[in-house]
């Protein structure tokens, strides 16, 4: 149990509605919702997911599933369609002009609302506050959730900080090619210790008194949490099960989500091999004798971003820059390692990606060899694989600190 | 109170480095206020010099400076990006109009043109990368040295 008492006392200034305070007192009062002593009854943790071009009719190998939230505590709901599942990131967020309900709003004792920047590595953003809903997925629910409203308003001026890394504010459906971000990653929350440090807190939440933002160190309890460690079962992570696709690609690919590991019959780890993370999800890849150390699986990048052109000995794309176009798919072999120690080969095609995106007159959503750039050779130490790695195989994301089958403990990879 | 008082502490003990900026000679950017909390750790090497800053967040940034001054490349890691309008200056209207024009692209990002190259991956709690400007490689260093 990470969040002590005097935590608790030391941010007794942050309050939240009613409804908002007991389910995030639950959540940090107990050791861990998987101790109880009976096992709870099945329910249904299979979650419908689909690869399409999602609601912007534009993304490539985006992994889309419906959400529904209430407001907590309510049978007040509502079902948020074309939501990107990824699991390189933590935490419910969607587009405020998606949600008709009104969610209460988690505030400081002064009824500022926290606000928060969500960064990604291509210098896009999300800004805008933070609120508490229930989150129901297939039959599993999570209560009083911390959750983000991607603002599509000028409330709050957005941070300078926010917009530092150069990209685009990715606060419409246009922008961010979905509704909202299902994080379900290797983490409870999407920060963590970080940003709940007093001294030095990272730039990711802040509170806006006078309209003036300065970055909140906020503790664990109140931060974006991965729904799933919130469910009373089948908290320990996700299984995402995706089926094996034609060379060429597809038009659309449905899948599954479920949620737990070797909790059910339907995501026993089976034969899939486990490979822990290190403490910010990254694990070891190595090709060609070379290690990159700081790989990681991600089903929110939408192609295997790997080394560079002149590394690997193709060609760039003329006609859609950053994408790989062989003239013949290649095929490549890395070994990942996880910090247990286990190891074993990847193997995966790299396509023309020009080719591939004119296949099937330009309506295929879904590639298995989609290869994009992402840096030169021994100066890049990731190895970043997106969804392409999904399909085919079942891919378990384990949570932090929460026990798994055979005795693993997350953050880790199974497949 | 306690929040003002810890900075206020780090301060004190602190180097006070100047965070320079590609392109730029190092001593003709001002120190940085928002960043004083770095400690710095300089190393000589053949033909340039490293200058790592480590900064509380757990952010580091390296900075590749050439022998007449000029910081010709820089790399980066840590849980959150860095703040690339600084560090990079005036090549930062170069990123902004790579990143806002991409296309289709969902992951990281790489910006390859004639005077500026960024390479910038990784997620949440993880994000590494670097920068630099080809023309100002000190002659003879390859760009595989800024990592």
């Amino acid at each position: 149990m990470r969040l002590r008492q005097p935590w608790l006392e030391k941010f007794a200034l942050y309050s939240l509605l009613p409804a908002m305070v007991l389910g995030l007192s639950g959540c940090g009062g107990s050791s861990s919702s998987s101790t109880s002593t009976t096992p709870p009854t099945p329910v249904n943790n299979t979650q419908a997911v689909e690869v399409n071009f999602g609601p912007a009719n534009n993304y490539t190998n985006g992994l889309f599933t419906d959400v529904t939230i209430c407001v907590p505590g309510t049978t007040n709901c509502q079902t948020i369609p074309n939501v990107l599942v990824d699991s390189g990131a933590e935490g419910l967020r969607l587009l405020s002009s998606a949600v008709t309900l009104t969610l209460p709003t988690v505030t400081d004792n002064s009824s500022n609302t926290l606000q928060e920047c969500y960064g990604f590595a291509d210098g896009s953003y999300v800004w805008g506050p933070v609120a508490g809903a229930d989150i129901q997925m297939a039959g599993e629910k999570a209560s009083s959730v911390p959750i983000q409203l991607i603002s599509d308003s000028s409330q709050f001026p957005v941070p300078s900080a926010c917009t530092s890394g150069g990209g685009s504010n990715e606060n419409t459906v246009a922008a961010l090619g979905a509704n909202g971000i299902l994080g379900i990653g290797n983490f409870r929350q999407d920060c963590g210790s970080g940003c709940a440090s007093t001294s030095n807190p990272q730039a990711l939440y802040y509170l806006c008194p006078n309209s003036v933002c300065q970055v909140a160190s906020v503790p664990l309890a109140y931060q974006l949490q991965n729904p799933v460690w919130m469910f009373p079962q089948d908290n320990n992570g996700v299984l995402i099960s995706l089926p094996a696709i034609p060379d060429t690609g597809a038009q659309t690919v449905p899948g599954s989500l479920i949620f737990g590991i070797g909790t059910q019959t339907d995501n026993a780890l089976g034969s899939a091999q486990v490979y822990t993370t290190d403490a910010s999800g990254d694990f070891q890849a190595v090709y060609n004798n070379i290690a990159y150390s700081n790989s990681y699986i991600d089903s929110g990048s939408n192609a295997l971003y790997f080394l560079d052109s002149g590394t690997l000995g193709i060609p760039d794309c003329t006609d859609n820059p950053g994408w790989y176009c062989p003239g013949s798919t290649v095929s490549y072999t890395v070994t990942n390692t996880g910090l247990n120690g286990t190891s074993g080969p990847v193997s995966f095609n790299i396509a023309n990606a020009d080719a591939l995106f004119l296949a099937n007159s330009g309506n295929n959503a879904a590639f298995n060899n989609l290869g994009a750039d992402s840096g030169t050779g021994t100066s890049s130490d990731y190895v970043d694989y997106g969804l392409p790695f999904f399909y085919g195989r079942n891919v378990f994301v384990g949570i932090e600190n929460q026990p798994g089958p055979n005795g693993a403990v997350g953050p880790y990879w199974a497949y | 109170m306690k929040t003002f008082l810890a900075a206020f502490v780090i301060l004190l003990l602190g180097s006070t480095p100047a965070w320079a900026v590609l392109g730029e000679y190092e001593n003709s950017v001002t120190t940085d206020q928002q960043h004083l909390h770095a400690q710095l750790r300089e190393t000589a090497r053949q033909g340039y010099s490293v200058k790592q800053l480590s900064s509380a967040d757990g952010r580091t940034v390296t900075e590749y400076v050439s022998p007449d001054g000029l910081v010709f490349g820089l790399s980066w890691q840590g849980p959150t990006l860095p703040d690339l309008r600084q560090l990079l200056g005036s090549y930062f209207g170069q990123l902004q109009q790579a990143a806002q024009s991409r296309r289709q692209h969902h992951g990281p990002l790489v910006v390859r043109t004639k005077n500026f190259v960024l390479e910038s991956g990784g997620h949440m709690r993880s994000f590494h990368g670097r920068a630099y400007a080809p023309g100002l490689l000190p002659a003879g260093l390859s760009a595989e040295v800024i990592r």
